[in-house]
C-alpha cells in the first residue's frame, strides 16, 4: 500500500478533542486539501502527521509503514509554515544550508543543491539577503526552497499563502503544484480557503470540530455534499436554504435560481451586488431571504417568481445528513404576501 | 513651535528629574574630589588639587578592591549566566506546575539583599550555623567560610550566584519566550539534534538578551556594596572588600568625602565598562539582523 494513509488518528489535548477518529488516505504525488474553518483539526492532522505532536490512538501509515512513534526529524517531512519559519538570523543561503547541514550532507554536495535550488526558485541574487530584507512572496520562495532540499517523503504545508496578497496568490498555486505535487510524495495542503483548496487540490478533505465531514474530488463535493455543513461552507455565494416539513432542510445554490413566469416562490429584489460579471440579487420571499446569481444582462423586475430545477435540490434531514430523492419542495400553508 | 523644541519641551520633565537625581550627585562627586573635605579641613571642602587623585594611584589598597571587585563580578556573573541559561531552559519545557516552578525559582530574587546576606550569613557560621553542624555531623572539621580570606570571596559569589540566577533565568526565559516555536519545529523536522538547534537557533537568537543580562548583572555588581557589607563587611583583613564599601568607608565612617568621592568616581568609571560595551554591540547587532 503506497502513499500515506491515517487509521483512526485522535489527537486530544487535556479534555479537548481535537481530532477524532480520523480515516484518511493520499496517494503518491496525490495533492489532498484540508479544508475547514478554524479548530476543525486541520493543523493538528498536519502536525500529527509530521510529528510534531503526538496522536493518542490511531496509526499514520507511510507506504505501509508505521510511522506512527517516528520522531519528527526522522519522518522526511518537508514542511512549509504559514509564517515560513525563515531562520531571520541567517541569510538566504544559511537558511538552506543549515537542514542539509545538521544532516551531515556534505560540503560540496550542498553548496550543488543549494546553487540548483536557488536557480530553478530564481532566487540566486538574493542568497546573501536576510529574511527582514524579502518581500512576503520572496520569503515563501525561500521556504518551498528549503522544502524542496529536503527530498521529502512526505509534502506538508500549512496555508502557505495566507501571507501573500490575493492576486499573487493565484498567480503561484500553479507554481507550488508544478514544485510539490505529481512526484512520488503525498501533499497535505491546509487552508481555509475554498478557493485555494479547488485551486490546488485533486482531493479535498472537508473538517469540521475535529470530524472529518466528506473527502472527496472537487466537483463532487460541491455537487454532491454528503452533509449540510459541507454544501454551507462550499461554493460562494453561499448556498440557499429553505426550511421543509419534519425539520428537514432543502438547500439550493445561487447560480441555480432563477426567475420564471408561474409556479415559484413570490420574491421582490432588495439589492444587487456584482459578483465579477454577474449580478448577485438578495431576494425577500415568504421564505426569508434568498440569494440568486442572475446571468449576465439579465433584467429583473420589481416583483418576480423564483424557482429552481428539482435536480439541483440538496435535501438533509434534521441532523445535516443528505437525504437522497426527497424532492421536490413544496411551498407550505399559505404564502405570505410580499 | 518647531517640532524639535515641542520634543524638548516634552522631555524637559524627565530631564529635569534625571538631573536632579542623577547628573547633579554626580557632578558633585566629581567636584568633591578635586577637593579634600574631611574632618581635618572641618568638614569645609577647599581645593587640593588633584591630590585624591594621586594617592588613588598609589592606594594599595584601592587597587586591591578594584581587583576584588572585578573577581567577583566576573566569577559571579559567569556562573550566573551559565545556571540562569540552565534554568531558563528547564523552566521553558512544558511541563506540569511549570508555573508553581517558575514562582519558587523566584523567591531568592525576591527576597531583600540584606535579609538574604543575614541569612547566610548565620548558615556559614562556624562552628554554629547549619552548614558547619552538617559537616560535623558527617564527621568532617568545620570549617570558617567567612574567617579564611583565601576563601571567603567565594562565599560572597555563591550568596549572589544563589540570589540573582533567578533574575537572569527570568530574563532569558522571556528571550527564549520570543522565539517563535515553528521556527523550533522547522529546524526539528529537517533531523536536527537538540544540540543542533541550541547551537544554532536558540542561542543566536538569545544573543540580545545575553547581552542584556550581562549589562546588567555587570552593573551591578561591579557596584556590590549591601552583600558584601552585611555578609562579611569586607573582610576578614579587606580581603572581601569591595570598591563601593571601600568608598562607603572613607566618606561615611572616615568621614573623608573628598578621597570617598575620588574612589567613588572611579567605581563609576568601571560601571561605565560594561554600558559603553553595550552600546557598541547595540551599534553592531542592528546590521547583522536589518
Amino acid at each position: 500500500m503506497s502513499g500515506l494513509s491515517l487509521e483512526q488518528v485522535s489527537r486530544r489535548s487535556g479534555d479537548r478533542v481535537l481530532l477524532e477518529g480520523l480515516d484518511l488516505a493520499v496517494a503518491p504525488g496525490e495533492c489532498l486539501a484540508l479544508l475547514g474553518p478554524s479548530g476543525c483539526g486541520k493543523t493538528t492532522t498536519l502536525r500529527l502527521v509530521a510529528g510534531l505532536d503526538p496522536c493518542s490512538s490511531g496509526r499514520i501509515l507511510l507506504n505501509g509503514e508505521d510511522i506512527t512513534h517516528r520522531p519528527a526529524g526522522e519522518r522526511q517531512v518537508a514542511m512549509v509554515f504559514q509564517s515560513y519559519a525563515l531562520f531571520p538570523h541567517l541569510d538566504v543561503g544559511e537558511n538552506l544550508a543549515l537542514g542539509l547541514r545538521s544532516r551531515g550532507v556534505p560540503r560540496p554536495e550542498r553548496d550543488r543543491r543549494i546553487a540548483a535550488v536557488l536557480e530553478l526558485l530564481e532566487l540566486t541574487p538574493l542568497v546573501r539577503r536576510r529574511p527582514a530584507q524579502l518581500s512576503g512572496g520572496q520569503r515563501q520562495r525561500v521556504a518551498l526552497a528549503r522544502a524542496l532540499l529536503r527530498q521529502p517523503r512526505i509534502v506538508l504545508l500549512d496555508e502557505p499563502m495566507s501571507n501573500l496578497d490575493a492576486r499573487l496568490r493565484e498567480d503561484l498555486r500553479p507554481e507550488l503544484r508544478r514544485l510539490l505535487c505529481g512526484g512520488e510524495p503525498p501533499v497535505l495542503y491546509v487552508t481555509h480557503d475554498q478557493q485555494e483548496a479547488m485551486g490546488m487540490a485533486d482531493r479535498i478533505a472537508v473538517l469540521q470540530a475535529g470530524r472529518l465531514e466528506q473527502v472527496g474530488g472537487v466537483r463532487e463535493l460541491y455537487t454532491d455534499p454528503r452533509t449540510r455543513f459541507v454544501a454551507d461552507f462550499l461554493g460562494r455565494p453561499a448556498i440557499n436554504w429553505l426550511p421543509a416539513e419534519g425539520g428537514r432542510v432543502l438547500g439550493v445554490r445561487p447560480e441555480h435560481l432563477r426567475p420564471q413566469a408561474e409556479g415559484g416562490i413570490a420574491a421582490r429584489p432588495l439589492r444587487r451586488e456584482w459578483w465579477g460579471h454577474q449580478p448577485l440579487v438578495w431576494l425577500e420571499t415568504p421564505h426569508g431571504t434568498l440569494r440568486m446569481l442572475l446571468p449576465a444582462g439579465g433584467e429583473l423586475l420589481d416583483y418576480l417568481m423564483v424557482g429552481w430545477r428539482a435536480e439541483n435540490e440538496l435535501w438533509f434531514d434534521a441532523d445535516g445528513r443528505r437525504i437522497d430523492g426527497a424532492g421536490p419542495w413544496r411551498q407550505q400553508g399559505r404564502a405570505r404576501a410580499v | 513651535m518647531s517640532e524639535l523644541a515641542l520634543d524638548l519641551l516634552l522631555m524637559l520633565p524627565a530631564l529635569l528629574l534625571l538631573a536632579a537625581v542623577f547628573l547633579l550627585p554626580l557632578l558633585r562627586a566629581a567636584w568633591l574630589s578635586l577637593h579634600a573635605s574631611s574632618v581635618v579641613t572641618g568638614l569645609v571642602a577647599v581645593p587640593n588639587g588633584g591630590a585624591n587623585w594621586r594617592r588613588l594611584l598609589g592606594d594599595e589598597r584601592f587597587l586591591q578592591d578594584a581587583w576584588q571587585t572585578l573577581r567577583f563580578a566576573g566569577v559571579s556573573v559567569a556562573l550566573e549566566l551559565l545556571l540562569g541559561l540552565a534554568l531558563a531552559l528547564l523552566l521553558h519545557r512544558p511541563s506540569r506546575g511549570r508555573g508553581a516552578l517558575r514562582a519558587l525559582v523566584l523567591l531568592p530574587w525576591a527576597l531583600p539583599t540584606t535579609v538574604m546576606a543575614l541569612g547566610w550569613r548565620w548558615i556559614l557560621n562556624d562552628p554554629h550555623g547549619p552548614f558547619n553542624a552538617l559537616l560535623s555531623r558527617l564527621g568532617l572539621p568545620t570549617y570558617g567560610f567567612l574567617t579564611t580570606p583565601a576563601t571567603t570571596w567565594l562565599a560572597t559569589v555563591m550568596a549572589d550566584v544563589w540570589k540573582t540566577t533567578p533574575f537572569v533565568a527570568l530574563l532569558l526565559l522571556a528571550g527564549l519566550q520570543s522565539i517563535p516555536a515553528d521556527l523550533v519545529e522547522a529546524l526539528k523536522l529537517e533531523g536536527a539534534g537538540r544540540l543542533t538547534i541550541l547551537r544554532r537557533l536558540t542561542l543566536p537568537l538569545l544573543a540580545p538578551w545575553i547581552g542584556l543580562a550581562l549589562l546588567f548583572r555587570l552593573a551591578q555588581a561591579l557596584g556590590v556594596f549591601d552583600l558584601i557589607q552585611v555578609l562579611t563587611g569586607g573582610g576578614p583583613a579587606g580581603s572581601t572588600e569591595s570598591l563601593a564599601v571601600y568608598a562607603y568607608r572613607q566618606a561615611l565612617r572616615f568621614l573623608d568625602f573628598g578621597y570617598g568621592s575620588t574612589v567613588l568616581m572611579a567605581t563609576f568609571a568601571l560601571l561605565l565598562l560594561p554600558g559603553l560595551a553595550w552600546l557598541l554591540l547595540q551599534n553592531r547587532l542592528p546590521r547583522r539582523n536589518a
